[in-house]
């Protein structure tokens, strides 16, 4: 009954979201707003990996870029439009997120940890040296075009709010049934006792392998709105500490809980977004609020429920 | 005893290097359908090491395990797994944070047939699915006696209740041969007696059954066959008669303590 209840409220939270703030709200919090949704959804694929099947990936930024980066090239060089281009960065991230962790998931955590570090030093040392004469060096891909729909341009801030207002949407939907499909309780299995499960007949390394590529098909999709929102990409969206913050947002937050992720993301993205005078002070708030809450509530803020079925 | 089956496992010359430990060494082992085998000897003679060869989560050095004659040396726990060859651990590992009954629905990933695409819709077959599970589970923990406690936190149960939990868990795996790695461990003596009548109620419904395990009540009162090894080498086998009368088992299991009268009475 109390998990029915905290997903009506949830539904509650987003259909009032979704209402009221492209009415109400100036351009600055609907472009806030929109932020947010986008790093929400990149926040709920990094826990997929890290916070469900326990893998220490520090390296999730990759595949937001790597959905940002198609998306910019398939519209910019091939005229795609942004919408078409969603699907194909899911494909695409998932593709990659399959590839790069199929020779590292047998690796216990801290060495898939440095691995996947690895990774992200490399992707942005490729998209920096503008590898394939695609990706545009420093600078990045400017000028791409705000999504349309049934030929229209959504070019106002509120439609674009909506759009990515809606995929958060989607993923919280997934992420709910999730729950309650073996491929949530086989993670979990993963996470607790390896070989317990193995030993049960779970192919670990094909599950381990589907997390990655789960995770980085639904930062893909983040990715392709985070280029439409910002109407260009360059590298420094995609470095290593964006990655770290993302870590840090899963096990602040409370790891394979929603509202748990959903807030690491309004303390990591919003808040800075905000108090943007404050700037320099803003990272010894964050870095010591991180040590504090270790220390004191090393489950995260909102934790996962205990919800026994 | 007719020999002339093909026995449903078989270990033939098995041995395993652990750096220069020789931790089994030439073991030859068969095992028929039906029978309850028990494996015993004294600590550190490598009787575990043997589950952990048999259920792939180690590979032998030297040596062929056949399924029903077929190689399965090698093959990585969740293909044996397939194979319907199930097992406990020695130290209890169930899933913690997580409810007796999602525990045992572990044990039915096998028997689970929706895809993830179909979980993370949540289609209307799946929902189905789920429901049957919960179901096959319910009824699994009724005949182990754990309805009661489905939904309380597994690891949080008393040590023998939770051995149960991990039998039922395995048991939803419809095991055809099932491995039991010192199932009374822990267990008080009523508990123990409770054991010995799980183990011949599964045997009844035709699982194989191997077992190690100290407690001589039950592997005298439950066994159809038991080997004794060693330092990795099998020293004896036959009938719990011949082996509670062999004097080399009494000298390497026993030691040369004659005061333990446990095994003569």
């Amino acid at each position: 009954m109390k998990k029915l209840t905290s997903t009506w409220a949830g539904l509650l939270l987003w259909v009032l979201g979704l209402l009221l703030v492209p009415l109400f709200a100036d351009n600055n919090w609907i472009f806030i707003m929109s932020y947010f949704a986008i790093y929400a959804v990149v926040s709920l694929s990094q826990d997929v990996v890290l916070g469900r099947a326990g893998m220490y990936d520090m390296g999730h930024a990759v595949y937001f870029g790597i959905g940002a980066y198609t998306t910019a090239i398939l519209n910019t060089q091939y005229g795609v439009p942004i919408l078409w281009t969603l699907p194909i960065a899911v494909v695409v991230s998932a593709l990659f997120g399959a590839l790069l962790s199929a020779p590292i998931v047998k690796l216990r955590g801290d060495y898939l940890l440095v691995a996947t570090i690895g990774f992200n030093e490399i992707f942005h040392m490729a998209l920096v040296n503008d590898v394939g004469g695609i990706t545009g060096g420093p600078d990045g891909i400017y000028g791409i075009e705000a999504p349309s729909l049934f030929g229209h341009q959504i070019m106002s801030q509120g439609g674009i709010f909506v759009l990515n207002w809606i995929l958060l949407g989607i993923v919280l939907l997934l992420m709910n049934n999730l729950e309650n499909s073996r491929l949530g309780r086989v993670f979990r299995y993963l996470k607790e006792d390896e070989l317990a499960a193995t030993t049960l007949g779970v192919n670990a390394r094909y599950y381990k392998i589907l997390a990655f590529a789960l995770g980085a098909g639904i930062a893909g999709a983040a990715g392709t709105l985070f280029t439409s929102l910002l109407q260009s990409v360059s590298p420094g969206a995609f470095v290593f500490t964006e990655s770290v913050t993302l870590f840090a947002i899963v096990i602040v937050g409370g790891q394979a809980s929603i509202p748990g992720v959903l807030l690491g993301a309004v303390l990591m993205f919003v808040v800075p977004q905000v108090f943007r005078d404050l700037a320099e002070y803003r990272y010894f708030v964050f870095g010591l609020a991180m040590i504090v809450i270790m220390v004191l509530r090393p489950q995260g803020i909102l934790p996962r429920r205990r919800r026994l079925e | 005893m007719n020999d002339n089956s093909t026995p449903l496992l078989q270990l033939d010359s098995v041995g395993i290097n652990f750096g220069g430990l020789r931790a089994v060494d030439d073991l030859n082992l068969s095992i028929k359908k039906g029978d309850v085998v028990g494996l015993i000897g004294p600590n550190g003679a490598g009787k575990t090491t043997v589950f952990n060869l048999i259920t792939g989560v180690y590979k032998p050095t030297d040596g062929v395990i056949r399924w029903k004659g077929e190689p399965i040396s090698g093959l990585p726990p969740y293909r044996i797994a397939q194979r319907r060859i199930l097992r406990t651990f020695q130290t209890i590992r169930l899933f913690s944070g997580m409810s007796v009954l999602e525990n045992v629905l572990a044990g039915q990933h096998m028997e689970t047939h929706q895809t993830w695409l179909s979980g993370l819709l949540s289609l209307p077959k799946q929902r189905r699915e789920e429901k049957a599970l919960r179901k096959s589970c319910m009824e699994i923990l009724e005949q182990l006696d754990l309805a009661s406690i489905a939904h309380e936190e597994a690891t949080s149960l008393p040590y023998g209740i939770q051995r149960r939990v991990e039998m039922a868990r395995t048991l939803a795996a419809k095991p055809e041969l099932l491995i039991l790695d010192e199932p009374a461990a822990g267990l008080n003596d009523s508990e123990s007696v409770e054991l010995n009548k799980t183990i011949l109620g599964i045997r009844d419904q035709g699982v194989t059954v191997i077992l190690v395990e100290h407690d001589m009540n039950v592997v005298m009162n439950v066994t159809d066959h038991i080997c004794v090894i060693n330092f990795g080498r099998k020293i004896a086998e036959g009938g719990p008669e011949d082996i509670r009368n062999n004097p080399q088992v009494i000298e390497a299991y026993l030691g040369s303590d004659d005061d333990d009268d446990e095994e003569a009475a």
